[in-house]
């Protein structure tokens, strides 16, 4: 009994503080600032910025800084300046959903961001989406590809708050169509009539792997055997010396560089059989960096990294006319990464919605968070962005998913070794039928 | 004497015996990945079971070691050296870089090995159990840290210079490297039985362990012995190092967590404090793994080996070769 | 004056419990108007901050619960987040869209803190009569399977997707909690650690808690003296898991998702630290280097990076503060076992046990060392 009323007392002094301190909003980490007078208003970016993963988050921020300049240069949005709100995912090294969580509901607590960019890794994007859902806050990645984030009846789990506003975005092709193009890749183009798929047990890793099984398989080939080998792996030779005794014609990485698949790759070069038959890979594979980038698959598997092919669930060859390329590579010094262009395209969906919500005068930071949320997903809405003309269909998917094709040149980039681009292929909005 | 010489002949026969049921269960090619990867173990393996021998104490920060020594066999062959990743043809160079990269690592982990004895454990060699415990746990995050600090946390490529040739044995193609590894490690593990056995240093080891405060009062030297101890486990640990680096390819900073757990894991099951049997327990978990992988079960390879540890200190927590130490408190 | 404090002191003294609970109110009541003040209103808004303390709780359960298996019984258990994981996923199972199962918050609380325990007197009874070191190991193996089995067995855990749509608490006036509003949560969180607080304090003076303080001091003479070690151990250990499954459910509920990932070796280690930190065998020092080594590694290293990082110093601009969190640990380790083994915080009684020791290391007293030459026999 004294208990409760000592509990009630607490919360009733404390709800008390809550009260008249809700004005208060913190200032987060800006680091694009503007010159420009009037209001600010933010975009957020939660990727992973630091550690193995660097070359993930990096580049897609820096597409995001980009499109802010350029936006605040041209006086986009009337009276107001765009900033930007950076968070970094990753703890000791590698993504983390926790530390996501947190970033999240850091954003959202900043009232100027009105819309997030990120994240990366679909397992970081389970743990988010509850936290921006409930707090009305758009997120557009660039990356995530695992279906459950926008399929229906799954998604429905990460929307307790809010089930039918959708707040998640995303411009990558989902795993429903990287893995099958990846299998309709090296049953048809590569002619492989049997696959080895080794998986690294994470979300993205297992997800793509098992739709490029059942593809594979639907176009006539054989998966001769799957394997899922945890991050932690030192060695992997024991797993393809069992593989090799169904002599398949190709192997299938399902996963990511930085959570074992380039180790992978050069230690399953040196078991018979593996010698010089084609890898394919998932974008976590096909990083695009060129040997010598730290951490990149070329620079982890060296020599072995020849004939490696891999897709990346995005648009390799922007429309014509567009500068990006070059305004990135001037901005930054180096050359656009894999998600730089799909960082930009997003945070050029969000800068449409805060236009459509000034010009209807929303009324404060909340109404024009809430109206670049429903302005993304408006049926019959197009964003024109630097990776072509756009929309997102009733789950959140784009409509116009794209597939880039690339394998790897050891001669490339002065003999360091690098991707090159081999083809690009449109698919149909995966939620249509 | 006599009954001695009966239980290294039996030992010896049951070790064959098992060389060959593994042979026949796995096949020529998983049966070199297992001595191979059971090479590193072993290695590392008797690090842990040297230690704990003569102070007791589980070293958690051996495994690290371990890595470490992979990331300076790395240096020494990229800075120094200044070799790049490919084979060194010539038979002669390919093993006088091998020699130096070898006892360099040896050297250089033996004595931060020896430096770790020194400012982290003796000072509580007198405390409690779990003080040098914690502390060790400590020491692991450090080195941890300090190379992903100057390596960065990403997986660094070690020089191929060892050609992957392959030649015709037991009825199937066998890498000279890992022969060559195999050859090193038994080698490094006579050595070791050797020195143990038969020196002035490695009676006083084996005293040190027995009995500490008799060891003292007949004159051993007991900060020089643990410090000796502390140098030898570190050295094998920096050789293992070598090898995997040169086999695996690829080395990352968080490598020794899960490597040290497995060798740990060897040393209790060959009964720890048991050189002989810490090698062979590094050779049979190095077996569970490869058939976990070889059946199709490499995901629930962790979930074995660990399983097997909790069930040997459970029924046996003497080992496969321990003495039968009694509950000990 | 002084007097009045003096009657306040032995007051507390009398009325612990009370005094636990008022202390407990307090901290709950300040803690969200010290962030109103700055320099910490300029580092995030209060909404945040009560969040953030709501999480800090989650680790200070973990703490205060693996304090009695490390601190009080003297049971070094590295596998603790095992229990986290397992509280986690029976909260994730019986309140979640994936089973259909909607059993409320509260009852699930209880559960879920039963189900923890429940592994552990599963793990410890086989395995507590091993010494020390070995035990740490096998609770090390323990903390590395438990998680492998979540994720591999997705057929009834979706694997590495994890469980997502865990259900929020609900109370009758406030409703369901929110994501978007941590405060609910933080006042349960207030709640469900004074009530810890107050059963650990009287444990610890229970006979329970006297038979921990013999073993850890001496298991030989407590065993002689009547103790019966393993019964006692066993319970030290049921008691820190089913603190360990309060905070997985609290946490699966407040995170809406339970996936592997969430429970590896390095939420052990870093309960350990906090543990270590803190002062081991002292609830309050415990539950203070938790909330401390918490609000360092979530807060302060992201404000040094943005410091740093503003500021265009060369080499300092770079570091990334966040990824050195594990170095803070292991200084903190090894330093506290060098200089101050008892912790900043220590518990009287362990102060004396360490530096009883190191004054009569040498002679014959009933040290470390010494009764380890007993049992080796």
């Amino acid at each position: 009994m004294r208990l409760t009323k000592i509990g009630a007392l607490a919360a009733a002094s404390i709800l008390a503080f809550a009260a008249c301190s809700t004005t208060g909003t913190a200032p987060g980490g800006s680091a694009a600032g503007g010159g420009g007078t009037g209001k600010t208003v933010k975009i957020g970016t939660e990727l992973p910025m630091s550690g193995a993963e660097t070359a993930n988050g990096e580049p897609t921020a820096n597409g995001v800084k980009l499109a802010i300049k350029q936006s605040n240069a041209k006086g986009e949005v009337p009276g107001y300046t765009l900033d930007i709100n950076v968070q970094d995912d990753a703890v000791n090294g590698a993504h983390d959903p926790q530390q996501g969580a947190t970033n999240m509901h850091t954003l959202e607590a900043d009232t100027s961001v009105v819309g997030v960019v990120g994240p990366f890794n679909s397992n970081v994007a389970q743990a988010e989406i509850p936290i921006s859902n409930a707090g009305g806050l758009l997120q557009c990645s660039p990356a995530n590809t695992n279906t459950s984030l926008t399929y229906p009846p799954d998604a429905a789990q990460y929307r307790p708050n809010n089930p039918d506003k959708i707040n998640y975005i995303r411009l990558a092709a989902p795993d429903s169509i990287q893995g099958p193009a990846g299998a309709d890749y090296v049953f048809n183009d590569l002619k492989a009539q049997s696959v080895y798929i080794l998986d690294d047990t994470e979300t993205f890793g297992v997800g793509v792997g098992d739709s490029f099984a059942a593809q594979f398989k639907k176009d006539g080939g054989t998966v001769t055997k799957r394997d899922s080998a945890p991050k932690s792996t030192t060695d992997y030779t024991p797993l393809f010396t069992a593989a090799a005794a169904a002599k398949p014609a190709a192997v299938y990485l399902a996963g990511t560089t930085p959570t074992g698949m380039g180790l992978a790759l050069k230690q399953g070069r040196t078991v018979a059989g593996f010698e010089s038959i084609p890898f394919m890979g998932p974008d976590g594979v096909a990083d695009l960096g060129p040997g010598g980038t730290t951490g990149a698959t070329i620079t982890v598997a060296g020599a072995a990294a020849h004939d490696v092919f891999g897709t990346v669930a995005g648009i390799h060859d922007l429309p014509s006319g567009s500068t990006f390329v070059d305004d990135y590579t001037k901005e930054f010094g180096k050359a656009p990464g894999a998600y730089s262009a799909a960082g930009y395209a997003c945070a050029q969906v969000i800068i449409a919605g805060i236009k459509a919500a000034v010009a209807a005068s929303a009324a404060d930071m909340a109404a024009t968070r809430e109206g670049v949320r429903s302005n993304s997903i408006k049926a019959g809405n197009k964003f024109d962005t630097v990776v072509g003309s756009i929309s997102f269909d009733k789950n959140g998917d784009i409509t116009t998913p794209f597939m880039s094709f690339y394998k790897t040149d050891l001669t490339a980039s002065g003999g360091k070794g690098d991707w090159v681009y081999v083809k690009q292929q449109a698919f149909t909005d995966p939620n249509a039928q | 004497m006599r009954t001695d010489g009966r239980r290294v002949l039996r030992i010896t026969a049951s070790v064959a015996g098992a060389l060959l049921v593994a042979y026949v269960v796995l096949g020529v090619q998983q049966f070199q990945n297992f001595l191979t990867l059971g090479a590193i173990y072993a290695l590392v393996a008797l690090g842990y079971t040297m230690v704990y021998g003569i102070i007791e104490l589980i070293n958690f920060a051996h495994g690290d070691v371990f890595m470490v020594g992979a990331f300076a066999s790395m240096w020494i062959m990229t800075v120094p050296l200044g070799l790049a990743d490919r084979p060194i043809e010539d038979p002669i160079r390919l093993a006088g870089v091998l020699l130096i990269v070898v006892v360099a690592t040896m050297l250089l982990m033996g004595t931060i090995g020896v430096i770790i004895e020194r400012f982290a454990y003796r000072p509580l060699r007198h405390a409690p159990r779990l003080a040098p415990l914690i502390t060790a746990i400590g020491v692991s995050f450090i080195l941890q840290n300090i190379i992903q600090a100057v390596f960065s946390p990403s997986p660094i490529g070690v020089p191929q210079v060892f050609p992957r040739v392959k030649i015709d044995l037991l009825g199937g193609s066998i890498g000279v490297l890992n022969i060559f590894m195999v050859i090193v490690a038994l080698a490094l593990m006579l050595g070791l039985q050797l020195f143990v056995g038969r020196t002035r240093l490695g009676r006083a080891m084996r005293s040190t362990a027995q009995d500490r405060q008799a060891a003292e009062l007949m004159g051993v030297d007991i900060n020089q012995t643990i410090a000796i101890t502390f140098l030898i486990a570190a050295a094998l640990a920096g050789a293992a190092g070598v090898i995997q680096g040169l086999y695996f390819g690829s080395i990352q900073f968080n490598l020794g967590f899960f490597a040290g757990l497995k060798a740990f894991t060897a040393a209790v099951l060959g009964g720890i404090g048991n050189t002989t049997g810490a090698a062979i327990g590094g050779f049979v978990i190095a077996f569970i793994e490869v058939l976990a992988a070889q059946l199709g079960f490499s995901r629930w390879s962790e979930v074995a080996v660990f399983t097997v540890l909790i069930l040997v200190l459970v029924f046996r927590p003497s080992g496969i070769l321990g003495q039968a130490l009694g509950e000990r408190a | 004056m002084r007097s009045s404090l003096a009657a306040v002191v032995a007051l507390a003294r009398r009325h612990r419990s009370l005094t636990i609970l008022i202390g407990w109110a307090l901290v709950g009541a300040l803690l969200p108007m010290i962030v109103l003040i700055p320099p910490f209103s300029t580092f995030q808004g209060q909404g945040l901050w009560i969040g953030g303390f709501a999480n800090a709780g989650v680790f200070i359960l973990l703490a205060l619960g693996l304090n009695i298996v490390v601190g009080q019984a003297g049971l070094l258990d590295l596998g603790y987040a095992a229990f986290f994981a397992i509280g986690s996923y029976a909260y994730a199972f019986g309140a979640s869209s994936f089973t259909g199962l909607h059993v409320p918050f509260w009852p699930m609380l209880l559960i879920g803190a039963l189900a923890a325990a429940t592994f552990g007197v599963l793990l410890g009874a086989p395995t507590l009569r091993l010494r020390g070191d070995y035990l740490a190991i096998v609770t090390l193996g323990f903390g590395e399977i438990v998680p492998a089995v979540f994720l591999n067995a997705d057929k009834y855990t979706r694997g590495t997707n994890g469980i997502g749509g865990v259900a929020q608490p609900e109370l009758p006036i406030i409703g369901k909690f929110t994501f978007s509003d941590s405060l609910p949560f933080y006042v349960t969180m207030v709640v469900i650690l004074a009530l810890v607080m107050v059963f650990i304090y009287r444990l610890q003076e229970s006979r329970l808690g006297r038979a921990w303080q013999a073993i850890r001091e001496d298991e030989l003479a407590a065993s002689s003296a009547g103790v019966n070690t393993i019964t006692t151990k066993l319970l030290a250990f049921a008691l820190g898991a089913s603190t360990a499954g309060f905070a997985g459910v609290f946490n699966a509920s407040k995170l809406g998702i339970v996936s592997p990932d969430q429970f590896g070796f390095a939420v052990s280690f870093t309960v350990l630290a906090m543990v270590v930190l803190g002062g081991m065998g002292n609830a309050w020092g415990v539950a203070v280097g938790a909330f401390t080594l918490y609000m360092i590694q979530s807060v302060l290293l992201k404000q040094l990076n943005q410091f740093f990082g503003g500021l265009h110093i060369p080499v300092l601009q770079n570091i990334d503060f966040v990824q050195y969190q594990f170095l803070l640990y292991g200084l903190a380790l090894v330093g506290m076992m060098l200089l101050r083994p008892e912790g900043l915080f220590p518990s009287r009684r362990r102060q004396q046990e360490l530096h009883g020791d190191a004054d009569t290391v040498d002679g014959a007293g009933p040290t470390a060392e010494t009764s380890d030459a007993l049992a080796d026999r």
